[in-house]
């Protein structure tokens, strides 16, 4: 572990990481001091102005298509922090594409931005999550509501901040908010995700998990988030406290961040009654604000030394892209 | 407790899935009927997926529930005309251990112009001068440099729908601004016009095979026949065979179409990969048994 932080260090001068976003946060800010305060080199990358060629009808080998279009981008890789989703999903493809690892990946970004692919990737690599059914119709979903038992939830597969997500105690109100979501209509309202309750403690955790299966997994961080409404996103009013990573939590964490393709997420884990852990979701693109203080961990400095290993691969030709739409396990 | 996908008995058990019944899902019913190929139609809107904790089995329990049997399929034919329901239900029979054709990856590819042109490029498939901003600005400055006419098309979508051809700044302008109004979050997929003649070349691929290439005709640009474009027989060409199975490979598609500009320097170009092909219009316009064609290939998905 000593040897690689000091290789690392080492050779924090020769990479340059590009900053994808268009707004910087306090997350952003932090992120930027950390890589001042290691010397990193880096390029603000504003996801609007962005624009590049898809088709490749000439001899060039890609990286100079980089900078075919509007401007040049010298990053050996990208740490992506775009608040859109759209933006995240088709810059890191194409950054992918031409040779540029991201951060989250685009496979990460692909699967946890639909709370659908983040199920199957989850089950399929056998981490727990809590017993959830998919139906395409109203009529449908209304009869795996009764045939599951209230209380229940109905999540956009779409959406963070805890938006719309729905929590159904009864038959009528199972109808209600179907019959609003019929109306809603489109992608994010036309598939009906529907999740057990989890009866949990007043509180979730949230972890914070860096790697791929290259470099390894690590939870950096985890924190309680409690609060007396069902919904304990911090931007919702949840209080962050420190919890202690136990094993259990790191592994289940580090599972699910590797079942997803990896990078810098974080995963929700729920508590059952029989103090099962449970993924609840993963973020891969997190704000970590009211995590630092909480948990003492200087969570923005892990992410950059994290990107830099990735850079490190990406500069030396080490890093293979990872495919964004695994098919199923066989066999 | 048997794993699903696999065949149990020697009765191959097939599903298509889809919630209407068009001419093209009658014929593929008919080619299975003739192989005596016990097959189930399996309606979207009825089917439902289960995941997650099952008493105390978290993983794999077989759980497809559909209208009427619970009983793993060996291989599941997407024939959807809804995207996302077809997108959906493959990555879950996928996930339960069900081939499907065409599988996840390559509908959620086709799906999508921006990853079917980057896929393409990939793979050295020539495709029409394509870029894709994220913004008016950027889109403007692209359109400006790639120079009028040409072409935006919504990422996702089908049938010609909200393709736009823009022959100068003021209409790039106002459509842009229309796209911002629509979905603020979309990307502009911008793409050089082809000045093709009166048509285009739609062939099918199945497997590794060229069933049939058409020419679809239209005054208008668009040349989509369910815009109204006539179709007639174009001849097999070693170059047409080609790029279509390249443009196939490259998107990781078993069953698709392929649309195909001709540029005025004669040059193929891959316009799009449409991964539920209708092909009612080819069927009467070339004698080959396109239904036939496709229930073989499902058969031949068919693990031992």
């Amino acid at each position: 572990m000593n040897g690689r932080q000091d290789r690392r260090e080492d050779r924090h001068g020769e990479v340059t990481i590009g900053i994808l976003g268009s707004r910087i946060r306090l997350e952003e800010k932090l992120l930027l001091a950390a890589l001042r305060q290691r010397g990193v080199s880096f390029e603000r990358i504003d996801s609007r102005k962005l624009a590049f060629e898809l088709s490749r009808n000439g001899s060039d080998d890609g990286r100079s298509a980089v900078s075919n279009l509007l401007s040049a981008i010298p990053a050996d890789a990208v740490l992506v922090r775009c608040l859109s989703h759209s933006r995240a999903y088709y810059v890191t493809r194409w950054f992918e594409s031409v040779g540029i690892p991201a951060v989250s990946p685009h496979a990460a970004i692909a699967t946890c931005g639909d709370k659908m692919l983040t199920s199957a990737a989850l089950q399929e690599a056998g981490v727990p999550i809590p017993r959830t059914r998919v139906a395409f119709t109203p009529d449908a979903a209304l009869e795996v509501i009764e045939e599951m038992g209230y209380p229940v939830v109905l999540k956009p597969l779409f959406g963070s901040w805890g938006r719309l997500l729905a929590r159904v105690n009864d038959r009528h109100a199972a109808e209600a908010v179907l019959e609003h979501k019929k109306r809603l209509g489109n992608y994010i309202h036309g598939v009906f995700y529907i999740q057990e309750y989890v009866d949990k403690p007043g509180r979730d955790l949230r972890t914070f998990v860096v790697g791929d299966d290259t470099v390894g997994y690590e939870t950096i961080a985890t924190i309680y988030r409690s609060s007396d409404h069902w919904i304990t996103n911090t931007a919702r009013g949840g209080e962050a406290a420190n919890c202690p990573i136990t094993p259990a939590i790191d592994l289940i964490s580090c599972a699910a961040a590797c079942a997803v393709g990896g990078g810098m997420v974080a995963v929700d884990l729920l508590e059952d009654t029989d103090g099962q852990l449970l993924v609840s979701e993963v973020n891969h693109t997190p704000e970590f604000r009211n995590s630092i203080d909480t948990t003492g961990v200087d969570i923005p400095g892990r992410i950059i030394d994290y990107v830099v290993e990735v850079a490190m691969d990406g500069k030396s030709g080490r890093w293979r892209r990872r495919d964004g739409c695994r098919g199923p396990r066989r066999g | 407790m048997a794993s699903p996908g696999r065949v149990s008995g020697s009765k191959a058990r097939v599903g298509v899935l889809c919630s209407r019944v068009r001419l093209e899902e009658k014929r593929i019913f008919q080619a299975l009927r003739e192989r005596s190929v016990p097959f189930e139609r399996i309606d979207a809107r009825q089917l439902t997926f289960s995941l997650g904790k099952n008493g105390s089995d978290y993983v794999g329990s077989p759980a497809i529930c559909s209208s009427q049997s619970a009983i793993p399929f060996d291989v599941v034919l997407i024939r959807c005309l809804s995207q996302t329901r077809g997108l959906c239900a493959a990555r879950l029979f996928e996930q339960q251990g069900v081939r499907t054709v065409n599988t996840y990856r390559a509908l959620k590819t086709c799906g999508d112009k921006v990853l079917t042109t980057i896929a393409l490029t990939e793979h050295g498939v020539p495709t029409p001068q394509t870029a894709v901003a994220f913004s008016q600005r950027t889109a403007l400055a692209t359109m400006d440099a790639f120079g009028y006419p040409l072409v935006i098309k919504p990422p996702v979508g089908s049938w010609g729908r909200l393709m736009a051809k823009v022959n100068d700044r003021e209409a790039a302008e106002a459509v842009v601004e229309h796209k911002r109004a629509l979905d603020g979050d979309e990307p502009v997929y911008v793409q050089d016009y082809v000045a093709k003649p009166d048509r285009d070349i739609r062939t099918l691929v199945v497997g590794d095979e060229t069933v049939y290439a058409v020419y679809r005709h239209s005054d208008h640009w668009i040349t989509n026949t369910a815009r109204g474009g006539g179709t007639s027989v174009c001849p097999m060409t070693p170059e047409i065979d080609r790029i279509s199975r390249a443009a196939a490979r490259a998107v990781g598609g078993e069953i698709v179409a392929v649309d195909l500009l001709e540029a005025p320097d004669g040059q193929l170009l891959v316009n799009e990969v449409n991964h539920t092909p209708e092909f009612h219009g080819a069927v009467e316009a070339t004698d080959a048994d396109v239904a036939a064609c496709i229930v073989d290939y499902v058969l031949g998905c068919i693990e031992p």
